[in-house]
């Protein structure tokens, strides 16, 4: 009896900390040849920071595609108004601007 | 019998396990919107060193909230040239954010805000006055020295493809014509810049810590912010 409240208990504990999981930090570094040139290190994009600000739909698919390597990302393109550029985020009063390299290229 | 009675303690346990889960989530839910709540302010913001560019976007507050010291000298590449009343770097557009730009403009001396809504002084897309296109348009022509005896210096019509070091950013156009026309070659040469070809090895990094170009754009000159009008020239083969 005892033991079947404990198992269940401990279940419970488990499985409930599923809710509690974030994605963790995705590093862009697909274009490690064209950093290195640069002298930079690959940017560090902490998911689940956003996730405290974002809802899903507010990126995804829209600006990003939900699936790794789906999405090229190019500090050009960046520029541009794509990807992390784009006009309601780093390239917009809202967050901190481009040019600041080192928030991002954490070395 | 055994069976009989670890599929009754399944069955009984498995309903309850999927609402726990089920208030596992709420729970986890509430307890981080409650976490992202209540600090919306700086928890994150690093320290701000005094040359670093003010964000230009005319509606965001300026982030450095510390007061910047008035180190004014020519020498120091992190000198602030410009400050506004609140102790800040000037510069957001606003003045509803950053109070008035200086105490020239607190006595009562400064742009008639009746003069730069009449819209004489062309802007740029971030609300700053676009003091290259003034120039251009002939809309101001300010005296080239305040020395009555000094000679006017022709300005120097010369562009330097500066390369970016990535394969994908655009190179920039600098163009010697619109900075020779406010200045002299003494400013920048050589303390800032050395007067040869590759002889700067400068990067954004840099330039938005306050050297090479950043130590007149984010300051008197606009800010970093708008990144393709300098970065004008694009790569020609993009490399994969």
């Amino acid at each position: 009896m005892i033991r079947g409240w404990l198992v269940a208990g401990v279940l419970v504990l488990v499985l409930s900390s599923i809710g509690f999981a974030k994605l963790g930090n995705i590093i862009f570094d697909d274009k490690i040849e064209s950093l290195k040139k640069a002298g930079m290190p690959p940017a560090v994009f902490p998911h689940a920071k956003h996730e405290d600000i974002y809802k899903c739909e507010d990126c995804h698919p829209n600006i990003f595609k939900d699936k790794r390597g789906a999405n090229d990302v190019t500090m050009h393109k960046n520029m541009n108004g794509e990807f992390c550029g784009a006009a309601e985020c780093h390239n917009s009063p809202k967050a901190f601007p481009l040019y600041m390299c080192n928030k991002c290229h954490i070395k | 019998m055994k069976k009989c009675r670890s599929i009754k303690f399944l069955s009984r346990m498995i309903p309850l396990i999927i609402f726990t889960v089920f208030i596992g989530f709420a729970a986890s839910k509430l307890i981080s919107q409650a976490l992202a709540a209540e600090p919306a302010k700086p928890a994150a913001k690093p320290t701000a060193k005094p040359a670093e560019a003010p964000p230009a976007k005319p509606a965001e507050p300026t982030k450095p909230a510390e007061k910047v010291s008035p180190v004014l000298d020519p020498k120091d590449p992190k000198s602030v040239l410009y400050l506004d009343t609140k102790g800040k770097l000037a510069g957001t557009g606003d003045p509803a954010k950053s109070g008035p730009a200086s105490e020239a403009v607190k006595a009562g001396q400064g742009w008639h805000p009746a003069a730069l809504a009449a819209q004489i002084l062309p802007k740029d897309r971030y609300g700053l006055i676009n003091w290259a296109k003034a120039a251009k348009d002939n809309i101001i022509t300010p005296r080239h020295s305040l020395d009555p005896k000094e000679e006017e210096m022709p300005a120097m019509d010369m562009d330097v493809v500066i390369e970016a070091k990535s394969d994908f950013v655009s190179d920039v156009v600098y163009p010697h014509y619109i900075h020779t026309w406010w200045l002299k070659c003494e400013v920048c040469h050589p303390a800032i810049f050395l007067p040869a070809k590759g002889q700067n090895n400068m990067t954004m990094a840099g330039i938005a810590e306050g050297k090479w170009c950043g130590r007149c754009h984010g300051k008197i000159a606009f800010p970093l912010a708008d990144c393709n009008r300098c970065h004008t020239q694009p790569k020609r083969a993009v490399k994969k």
